[in-house]
Formats: C-alpha cells, sequence, structure tokens
C-alpha cells in the first residue's frame, strides 16, 4: 500500500515494537508482584484495589478521601 | 487538547490510504492487553478500557484541543474550539449530575477541596498546558499518535506529578475549606440551570470577543458533517465534527462514571507510574504521606491492571494509535523535530503540567470535565486559575520559538 509505504519513513517499525515490548514487560512485571496476582493465584487474606473499591468509593482525581485526613 | 497535532481540515483525497502497521500492531496491542485485563482484573475493567479506546480515537479523530481552543481564542480571538468545551461541559452536565445523585449506592463525584493548593495548582497546569504542548488527554493521545516531543512532555508530567504527590499534604495544610457540591445548595436542578447559566455566560464572553475581532461568529462547534467524506469514512479516517467529538467524549464520561462508579480521570495514574518507577529504583514512597492514603497506597501497591485511570490511559493510548494509523498519520508530526528551546518547553511545560495536576486534583479532564460533570465548585475555579495560567504560557510561547 503507498501509504504504509511513505509513512515507513517517518518512524522506524522495530523501535515502535521495542518500546511497545517494554511497556507490556514492565506492565507485567508489575502485574506478577501485585496483591491481585497472589489473590488469583489462590493465596487468601489479601487486600487487592478491587476489593478495596468495593469497601470505599473514592473518586481517583487525587484528593483525599473524607476518611483519610483529619 | 493539544496543539502538537491539530488537525486541519484538508484538501479531499482521491483514495484512502491506511497505515496497515499501526492499525495491526494498536490491535494486537488491544487484544493482548484487553486479554490480560480480562484473565486477571475483573470484567468490567475491560469495559472501561474499551471506553478508554474509543475516547483515544475520539480525541484523535475530533482534534478536540482545550489548549489550542484557549489559544485560538487569545491569539486569533476565535471562539469555535472554547465553544465546543463550554457545549461538552454543558451536556455531560445535563446526564451525569442526575445519575450521580440518583441514589444508586457506590457512585461518587469528581469533588475536591477548594483553597491555595487548587488556585495554585491549576494556575500552573495552565501555563504547563501551553509551554508542553497539551493537556492530559492532549499529552496521551499524541503520544498514541507517534508524537516524539510529547512524550518528552508526557515523562516529565509523570515526574511532575510523582513530586506534586510528596508536596499535596503541605499545600492541603494551606488556607483553603472542603469541597462544594453544589447540589448541595441548589438541589440537582438548580445546579444544573447555574452551571448552564455560568456556562452560556462565558460563550456570550466568548461570542464578543471573536464578534469584535472578526465581525462575525464561525459556528465550527455546530457542524454536524464532515465537509470532506461521507459518514463512514470520517468515521474510521477522521476530520471529525465537533459535535461527534462531543457526544463521544460525553458519553464515554457517563459511561465511565456508571461502570466504575466515579467520572473519567487521567492524571493520578501519572503519580502511580512515576511512584512505581521510584520504587523500582529503590525509593521507600510509603514514607510520604499522600502514598500512606488508603486509595494511593493500595493503587501503589497493586497491579496497574487494576487502577482505572491506568486502564483506561492504556485504551486512550491505543486507541489514539489505531486512529493515526486508520489516518495513515502515526508519527507525522515528527517530520520536523523540535529541539533546543522547544524541548525545553516540553520539560518545563511536563513538569508544570505534572505538579499543577497533583496540586489541582486532576487535568483539565479529571478537574475541569469531570468536576463540572460532578457540579463540582472546584471546577470552576479550576478553569478560571487555569486560564490565567494559560495565558501567561501563550506570552512565554515565542520565547521558547513555540508558534502562536
Amino acid at each position: 500500500m503507498k501509504g504504509s509505504e511513505s509513512m515507513e519513513q517517518a518512524y522506524s517499525r522495530t523501535r515502535i515494537l521495542v518500546v511497545l515490548g517494554i511497556v507490556l514487560a514492565l506492565i507485567l512485571v508489575d502485574h506478577l508482584n501485585s496483591p491481585t496476582f497472589a489473590f488469583n493465584s489462590g493465596q487468601g487474606n489479601v487486600e487487592t484495589a478491587l476489593t478495596q473499591r468495593d469497601e470505599t468509593a473514592c473518586a481517583p482525581c487525587g484528593a483525599p478521601c473524607p476518611s483519610t485526613r483529619d | 487538547m493539544t496543539d502538537s497535532v491539530v488537525l486541519q481540515p484538508s484538501h479531499k483525497q482521491p483514495g484512502w490510504k491506511v497505515d496497515r502497521f499501526i492499525v495491526s500492531t494498536a490491535l494486537v496491542g488491544f487484544a493482548l492487553l484487553g486479554g490480560l485485563i480480562w484473565l486477571e482484573a475483573a470484567p468490567f475493567m475491560v469495559a472501561l478500557f474499551v471506553v478508554g479506546t474509543a475516547l483515544g480515537m475520539a480525541l484523535y479523530h475530533g482534534a478536540f484541543g482545550f489548549t489550542a481552543g484557549w489559544r485560538n481564542l487569545v491569539v486569533k480571538k476565535r471562539g469555535a474550539g472554547m465553544r465546543a468545551q463550554l457545549l461538552l461541559f454543558g451536556v455531560t452536565s445535563l446526564i451525569m449530575v442526575p445519575m450521580l445523585h440518583s441514589g444508586q449506592e457506590g457512585m461518587v463525584g469528581a469533588v475536591a477541596p477548594v483553597g491555595i493548593s487548587l488556585a495554585v495548582g491549576s494556575f500552573l497546569f495552565g501555563i504547563g498546558m501551553q509551554l508542553g504542548g497539551g493537556c492530559g488527554s492532549g499529552t496521551l493521545f499524541t503520544v498514541g499518535a507517534g508524537n516524539m516531543r510529547m512524550g518528552v512532555t508526557l515523562v516529565f508530567f509523570i515526574a511532575g506529578a510523582v513530586l506534586g504527590s510528596i508536596h499535596l499534604p503541605w499545600w492541603l495544610d494551606q488556607p483553603g475549606f472542603d469541597p462544594v457540591p453544589l447540589v448541595n445548595t441548589f438541589g440537582v436542578s438548580g445546579a444544573i440551570l447555574v452551571q448552564l447559566v455560568a456556562l452560556g455566560l462565558i460563550a456570550c464572553w466568548v461570542n464578543r470577543i471573536e464578534r469584535k475581532a472578526h465581525d462575525s461568529i464561525e459556528r465550527d462547534e455546530l457542524l454536524w458533517k464532515s465537509q470532506d467524506h461521507g459518514v463512514l469514512r470520517t468515521l474510521l479516517s477522521g476530520h471529525w465534527p465537533f459535535t461527534w467529538a462531543i457526544l463521544i467524549l460525553a458519553a464515554g464520561n457517563a459511561l465511565t462514571l456508571a461502570i466504575s462508579g466515579a467520572p473519567w480521570s487521567i492524571t493520578f495514574a501519572f503519580s502511580v507510574w512515576g511512584a512505581k518507577a521510584l520504587e523500582m529504583a529503590g525509593v521507600q514512597m510509603s514514607q510520604f504521606e499522600f502514598w500512606q492514603w488508603d486509595y494511593p497506597a493500595m493503587a501503589l501497591k497493586d497491579s496497574v491492571l487494576t487502577n482505572i485511570p491506568s486502564v483506561m490511559n492504556f485504551g486512550l493510548l491505543l486507541g489514539a494509535m489505531l486512529a493515526a494509523g486508520l489516518a495513515s498519520r502515526f508519527n507525522e508530526s515528527n517530520r520536523n523535530r523540535p529541539k533546543g528551546r522547544q524541548l525545553l518547553a516540553a520539560v518545563v511545560g511536563g513538569l508544570l503540567l505534572g505538579y499543577g495536576a497533583r496540586l489541582g486534583f486532576g487535568c483539565n479532564i479529571g478537574a475541569l470535565f469531570s468536576g463540572i460533570a460532578s457540579a463540582s465548585l472546584h471546577a470552576w475555579v479550576w478553569f478560571a486559575s487555569a486560564f490565567v495560567g494559560s495565558w501567561i504560557g501563550i506570552q512565554l510561547r515565542p520565547w521558547f520559538r513555540l508558534p502562536n
């Protein structure tokens, strides 16, 4: 396709794949070391972000939750 | 939300070119990450990932720019972009304020304290918008579309957001007062009415500026049909009329609220990503008060795949990449590579964006768009303060060799 050919000069396919691969690897490493992965692997008594969400409603705007700060 | 990838209406093209590599890569990434979220997080997180993707496509194809819209008003005295934003706020307010007060449990609006922290944060964010080249969503969708300068802005956005998270408790100790939901004073209908009147007054002010400078008003924000192509091709290849983007963005924010229980937010994820990076480098983030609070502490500890803003941001990045591939414009803005002071602007702008977003409780999406959709007073203070900051940023742009 002519469009693809002209765009090839604007970026390196290898570089894009490498960058996306690094991002995916970082996400995986983060996940494998997380309480959610431990919970999914059968470990009980682990509090995760999803169980916390069920307990408290807190907007993810970075403002302190009403209960967090005096 | 950006000025780096503002899509100007193009001449009619004889054929539609698709960048197959970019489209395929974005779709594979979407399938991989979506599958991972499905397997490891929860089905509702996949739904939010899809919403984020749609929002990314809408932002790119609609070229819906807060930054450029504000600058066009100040520099060119043209108000279509600004009026489109006001229309978006009005429509979303009509949908989301009643949703938030329908009595359904587990829903919370984007409400935040009003005080020095908010005023200073949003002011700095406004300067950062014009120097960094975009705001929260603008930075993300341009990075997704392959803009390297905005990649620099994003890295420093993240750095600024972490620094802001460390300083936020100190700023919160400065004068200020608790969140003010307008519904508490005016009721649901009254709060919507007050907001619509305020938005209308701002629209009148914008019209006055435009009419004074040009003797007429361009009504681009009311266009329903593309001037170049048919509906299907425009939907896929871009140059959306403002109205399409407004509808998708309003629906996207309302869906986010319905699915996740809170409105759309972007920049909290940047703080989490930066804090995780510092922890990997050996910094103990839990020594800082912000990271001891329940929500940030758990977000830092747990997987990004369970953090709603992160998952939606991933979707947004991939959605913008997909849209850029469909428009055959991926990486287009890198043909003129920035250097020297332009890169410095990306660094300074990114830091101001991140620091300002944390102090101001979000960006143009989390604080302004979602804040007004939640009828919170802090969103209006954010709007005014960020606009003043943006005006100063516009005056600073020439020194950084950025075109106005």
